[in-house]
């Protein structure tokens, strides 16, 4: 397993386009590593590596299917609301393609 | 040295339901902006998607269209990415499971028919549109959850031809299904072309090449062509293709650079877990397909039942609402050779003149058909027909009424009829005897008479008919 470093954590923050002070990189990688021994501890449980991921807790399936009627649109205000920067109902901001 | 071209295609297409994928949230294109979204679409914190059930049946409908074998179990999956884009911060679609999978389809080329195969179809929804000025972009949610299908072939294409086919051909099946309008110039059919070359009778693929932003069929075409020769002189000359995603530029006719592939995205997919597996009943997909619109090839077989030849069914399945407008008239119970030659002639000739689609033409088809009827009993010549033709393109009125307005309904009853031709025989009996003799002339002239006596009423075929009965009696 990648071991958590104040690099590896530099360069994830750098692909996803954040940076964050030096202080806040040392308390992730102790947070990390309190995590890794937790998961660690996990792995030893027998079988846990043949063990299918679970999502649904029952093995059941519904046959409900929307029909398809369109209902009235929420109001524009009401869903621009949180929208920090709006210009013609659109919203704004900085480009994202080059 | 001499290469083939490996090219696959991913084609969406956006579906035109009421509502969206996941939401009740109306489809409407042409809105303002942001007034067509609810809070699913919005991804607000706390909502559920719901799946639509006409999404699913059309599904099952092209997928059944495409020869693909349908899952019965609906699931699907979270495309996690990081972009303005997606609402939600993950794209809801089908990744492990496709409602449709390992079908094909048959082209037609100049170098003959190709099977192609097309390894699966799976239902997703749309992201939001994007408009990007020079400083700023700009977002409009309306776009956002609306339902599509995506449709991934096999890397069984080898030139642009093949390509523009097998899109044209995709194209009408979604758009006779009803499933979407399949226009790729408004973007609700979209294509992404996947090429790559490798030295002809050698197995292995070479790097591949992603052209994006295609706008239209021709430009599939194009865009592949060119990208071969552009391929082609880099081996040649001994470089190496970079992988990387390229797009068609109008002006110049030529792919051009949009990013170099670095590593692979990793969507670290997951099963969306709001929604729980949907199991279709065999009921369920039966009906689906039992009650799915005809395809253009179905058409064609039935066209040519009713005596149309492949050239003229053709012309009519060119455009599925002018199909649907014949289907509609020839329920009339006219003949559908003539209601053909009507709709390929005179009516699409009133289109193109006036530039408008034949849901805009205002005579209707059962309008059309009542002509074409009177055409057939003999109550009105092709020369009047036009001209009633002419009147109901500027107000669609019954033309049987235009017959009775203009009071020049044609002869056709065989008795009032029997009885003009003997008093006209009689009058003539020099010219039956010159017709005896060998003169045909001599029919058309008491034809001719008939007609000054009627006024030109007299229905043509039948007044022959009976003048050439009337002489042999003689």
């Amino acid at each position: 397993m990648k071991t958590v470093t104040k690099e590896v954590l530099k360069t994830t923050a750098n692909k996803l386009m954040f940076d964050m002070p030096d202080e806040q990189y040392d308390q992730l990688v102790s947070e990390f590593d309190i995590l890794i021994k937790q998961m660690n501890l996990i792995g030893e449980i027998d079988g846990v590596d043949t063990a299918e991921p679970m999502t649904f807790p029952f093995d059941v399936t519904n046959d409900y299917l929307r029909e398809d009627v369109a209902t009235a649109p929420e109001n524009k205000e009401e869903i621009l609301k949180n929208s920090a920067d709006v210009v013609d109902g659109q919203i704004r901001l900085p480009k994202v393609v080059k | 040295m001499e290469f083939e071209a490996v090219i696959g295609l991913e084609i969406h297409v956006e579906m035109k339901t009421k509502s969206k994928m996941f939401s009740s949230g109306p489809v409407s294109y042409g809105e303002d902006p942001n007034t067509e979204v609810n809070v699913v679409d919005m991804g607000f914190p706390g909502v559920m998607p719901v799946v639509n059930k006409q999404a699913v049946i059309n599904a099952i409908r092209v997928s059944n269209a495409l020869h693909m074998s349908i899952d019965d179990v609906v699931m699907f999956e979270r495309k996690n990415y990081f972009y303005s884009d997606l609402p939600k911060g993950y794209q809801i679609t089908q990744q492990f499971r496709p409602i449709g999978t390992n079908g094909y389809l048959i082209i037609n080329t100049t170098q003959g028919e190709r099977k192609i195969g097309i390894e699966r179809l799976h239902m997703e929804e749309d992201t939001c549109k994007q408009l990007h000025s020079w400083d700023f972009s700009l977002l409009d949610y309306n776009r956002a959850g609306i339902p599509l299908i995506e449709i991934v072939s096999r890397p069984d294409l080898r030139t642009g031809e093949e390509a523009a086919k097998y899109v044209e051909k995709i194209r009408s099946i979604v758009s006779f299904l009803d499933v979407s309008d399949g226009k790729m110039e408004e973007g609700s059919l979209r294509c992404d072309v996947n090429i790559s070359l490798r030295e002809k009778g050698t197995e292995k693929f070479g790097t591949k090449v992603e052209i994006k932003n295609l706008n239209s069929i021709a430009n599939i075409q194009k865009a592949i062509d060119f990208e071969i020769s552009r391929q082609s002189i880099i081996l040649d000359f001994g470089g190496v293709i970079e992988q990387e995603t390229r797009r068609f530029d109008e002006g110049s006719k030529e792919t051009v650079l949009m990013r170099v592939k670095t590593d692979a995205v990793d969507y670290k997919y997951f099963t969306e877990p709001n929604i729980a597996p949907i199991k279709l009943s065999k009921e369920f997909i039966d009906e689906a397909i039992k009650t799915s619109p005809e395809l253009a090839e179905v058409k064609l077989e039935r066209y040519k039942g009713l005596g149309l030849n492949e050239y003229d069914s053709s012309l009519l399945l060119a455009d599925k609402d002018i199909s649907n407008y014949y289907d509609e008239a020839i329920k009339s119970g006219a003949n559908p050779k003539l209601l053909a030659n009507w709709i390929i002639g005179d009516v699409q000739s009133v289109l193109n003149k006036e530039g408008i689609s034949i849901k805009s033409f205002k005579v209707s088809p059962s309008l059309l058909a009542e002509l074409v009827l009177l055409i057939e009993q003999g109550k009105v010549s092709n020369k009047q027909a036009r001209e009633f033709f002419a009147k109901m393109i500027e107000n669609p009125i019954s033309p049987k009424k235009l017959l009775e307005e203009s009071g020049t309904s044609l002869i056709s009853d065989e008795d009032t009829l029997k009885a003009i031709v003997k008093e006209v025989v009689d009058a003539n009996e020099q010219s039956v005897i010159d017709y005896k003799n060998g003169k045909d002339r001599a029919l058309g002239f008491i034809v001719g008479q008939i007609m000054k006596k009627t006024q030109g009423k007299a229905n043509p075929g039948l007044t022959s008919i009976l003048v050439l009965e009337e002489i042999k009696r003689r």
